[in-house]
């Protein structure tokens, strides 16, 4: 039994120390980012110019909150949380990605009309339109969750 | 915060812990969220900067519309949040809890009952200051790979050497209570687990590839609950999906994202003449950046509706049989012209299997004035969707198609703050539609002033004025107290 303990232990410690030999010597992404940045949407290549993140080789450019950055940016989010974290707090992800929400992110957020919010107006008219047209942007955000109120009229 | 607490002793328990656990296990997992939060909230005082946001929210109308509730509204909603870093001194460790609560003050307006609430995240993460090496533990948002939802677990990532990233999380999920007319037991059984990582690689004038796999659900579907042999999808509630994510940047002017997602779960083999596609999504983005202000992007979006809505748990709504393809292609023109003026114009062009082809396009202004702490912006699209067939069983075919034009403005001055944001949709067949009642347009117009004191504290009002097919002439009021303090928060931005 104790053979058996001895042996697991050394396995495991020879499996961490192989396991930490591969990890990145790099440098963290940096947990805030140091300045203050102005009001809109950033862009990042102002300041940074042709750089490249040095942890994931992406060039800072491809962060510019671009219309085009922020309609994808699960992509950036799936595969960097890091970057996003310098400057979001995981509460701004949950105003409308949280997995339960009280209120329509436009509700919430009525006095900051320059967010990207879904559901602006009386969305209860168009969402028997787009719903037809696409459901499957819908689902993103109802499929599993905030669907209770789905359920009075969708059973 | 108490009624956070209730909410999620009385909301849980009636989501996970069904008939089909053992006795032991609804009381433990009855006094999780609670232990959880208990524990979360006191480990704040281990910290040595800890920030706290709160923001309450009431709100008041009066709605008089045939088919739904009527009544006086008023609900009164508070969000706490709570960031705690340099827990016990230690720069890396760190604590994050945000939750809320909700009352109705006079008549029910929220579907779950007069007052109801969510724990949305709890956790403890350490942040390594090598290879971007993060472990977390307690309730969190997943948001690696194809995962995107709250779980209660652990998740490790780490950069690993060659350029190499890895990642992996477990636990329960949070979400799964299946809104069918079918026997919740069934499902609820299926996910007591979930688990998913990600295996990627990125180098430099490439970017990065990555592989993704999520599982929800420890016992096959198709052990549980059989499926009828005429119907092989009927009861599949187990998700598995295994997809490849990419963003590559071979330069600062080109780059190209998406993803590709399979439904992996194992299936009963379907009935003769049925063909059921595994492919979930294809969801990809080229952008091209040109002339120093100028970048186009275009979108390609592949949906098969059965794979797609795979783990869903509104299957009356998401209906996996319907069996359909989704596509859509699209482009987005912006140009960034001298004097913080943003323009783009967009088009995309999507088609249903089963209901038809649509295009969207019109275009959008923004406009920033840093010095005076002014936005505004306006924009206009048209949707036309007048080939739409067979939408009711009552109306053979109408026309979905409408125009939606907005535009807002908010401004600082000083501790005071205004927003104008106005909102207008032009429908174009109002009298076939029975969801217009003959209306055709709908209009919505909120104001909000607001005040920030130089402790934190903000407060705003907001009037909406609306104008609906459904709901006719509304008019509803909003105050919201907004209280920030501390140092270790980031920001809104």
């Amino acid at each position: 039994m104790l053979k058996k303990f001895a042996l697991l232990s050394v396995a495991l410690g020879l499996g961490l120390m192989v396991a930490c030999s591969w990890i990145s010597p790099k440098g963290s992404f940096a947990p805030t980012h140091p300045q203050a940045l102005e009001q809109g949407r950033p862009t990042c290549s102002d300041c940074h110019g042709t750089d490249r993140v040095a942890s994931t080789d992406k060039t800072f450019a491809s962060f510019n909150h671009t219309e085009a950055f922020i309609s994808n940016h699960k992509i950036q989010a799936n595969q960097d949380p890091a970057t996003c974290a310098a400057c979001h707090a995981q509460s701004f992800c949950a105003d409308c990605h949280g997995g339960k929400t009280a209120l329509l992110p436009s509700t919430k957020l009525g006095n900051r009309p320059d967010r990207v919010s879904p559901h602006r107006g009386d969305y209860m008219t168009l969402h028997r339109i787009e719903g037809k047209i696409d459901p499957t942007s819908c689902f993103k955000c109802h499929g599993r969750s905030n669907n209770e109120t789905c359920t009075a009229c969708h059973r | 915060m108490q009624e956070v607490l209730n909410a999620n002793a009385i909301h849980d328990p009636a989501d996970r812990n069904g008939a089909v656990f053992g006795g032991w296990r609804p009381v433990m997992k009855h006094r999780t969220p609670l232990a959880l939060l208990a524990t979360l909230v006191a480990g704040t005082a281990m910290a040595q900067d800890v920030s706290v946001s709160t923001t309450t929210i009431a709100q008041t109308w009066k709605q008089n519309t045939p088919g739904f509730s009527t009544g006086t509204f008023t609900p009164a909603t508070e969000y706490v949040g709570i960031d705690a870093v340099k827990l016990g001194g230690k720069d890396a460790l760190s604590l994050h809890f945000y939750g809320w609560g909700m009352a109705d003050l006079a008549d029910q307006s929220y579907i779950g009952g007069k007052s109801t609430g969510d724990f949305t995240y709890g956790y403890l993460q350490y942040n390594f200051a090598q290879a971007n090496a993060q472990l977390k533990a307690g309730r969190f948002s997943v948001t690696q790979g194809i995962g995107n939802e709250p779980v209660d677990g652990v998740s490790a990532s780490t950069d690993l050497r060659c350029g190499f990233t890895v990642s992996a999380f477990a636990g329960t999920p949070v979400i799964f209570k299946n809104y069918s007319n079918q026997n919740q037991s069934v499902a609820a059984s299926q996910r007591d687990f979930m688990f998913g990582g990600r295996l990627a690689w990125h180098a430099a004038k490439v970017g990065e590839i990555g592989v993704d796999y999520l599982e929800d659900g420890s016992s096959p579907a198709t052990q549980t609950a059989p499926a009828p042999a005429t119907n092989p999808t009927a009861m599949v509630y187990t998700r598995r999906l295994l997809g490849v994510d990419m963003k590559l940047t071979p330069c600062d002017s080109f780059d190209f994202s998406g993803r590709t997602v399979t439904d992996v779960a194992p299936l009963l083999a379907p009935a003769a003449g049925i063909n059921i596609s595994r492919l979930a999504e294809d969801d990809y983005t080229a952008t091209l950046k040109f002339l120093q202000t100028f970048s186009l992007a275009g979108t390609f979006v592949e949906r098969n509706l059965f794979s797609y809505f795979a783990g869903s748990t509104l299957p009356s709504l998401f209906n996996q049989n319907e069996q359909g393809m989704f596509k859509a292609t699209g482009a987005k023109l912006t140009w960034q012209a001298p004097g913080n003026l943003q323009v783009v114009g967009d088009v995309r062009r999507t088609d249903r299997e089963s209901y038809g082809t649509t295009t969207r396009g019109g275009a959008d202004l923004r406009y920033t004035l840093p010095e005076s702490h002014i936005l505004a912006g306006v924009g206009f699209h048209k949707v036309n969707a007048a080939q739409v067939q067979a939408v009711d069983l009552l109306v053979p075919a109408y026309s979905l198609s409408h125009s939606e034009a907005r535009a807002w403005i908010m401004a600082e001055k000083g501790a005071y703050s205004a927003s104008l944001d106005a909102i207008r949709l032009h429908y174009a067949d109002p009298y076939l539609n029975p969801s217009l009642n003959g209306q055709s347009i709908e209009s919505a117009i909120v104001g909000s002033v607001g005040y920030k004191a130089k402790n934190g504290a903000k407060v705003s009002g907001d009037l909406t004025l609306e104008d609906s097919p459904i709901f006719g002439k509304q008019t509803i009021a909003l105050l919201r107290l907004e209280y920030r303090f501390g140092l270790a928060g980031k920001g809104d931005k």
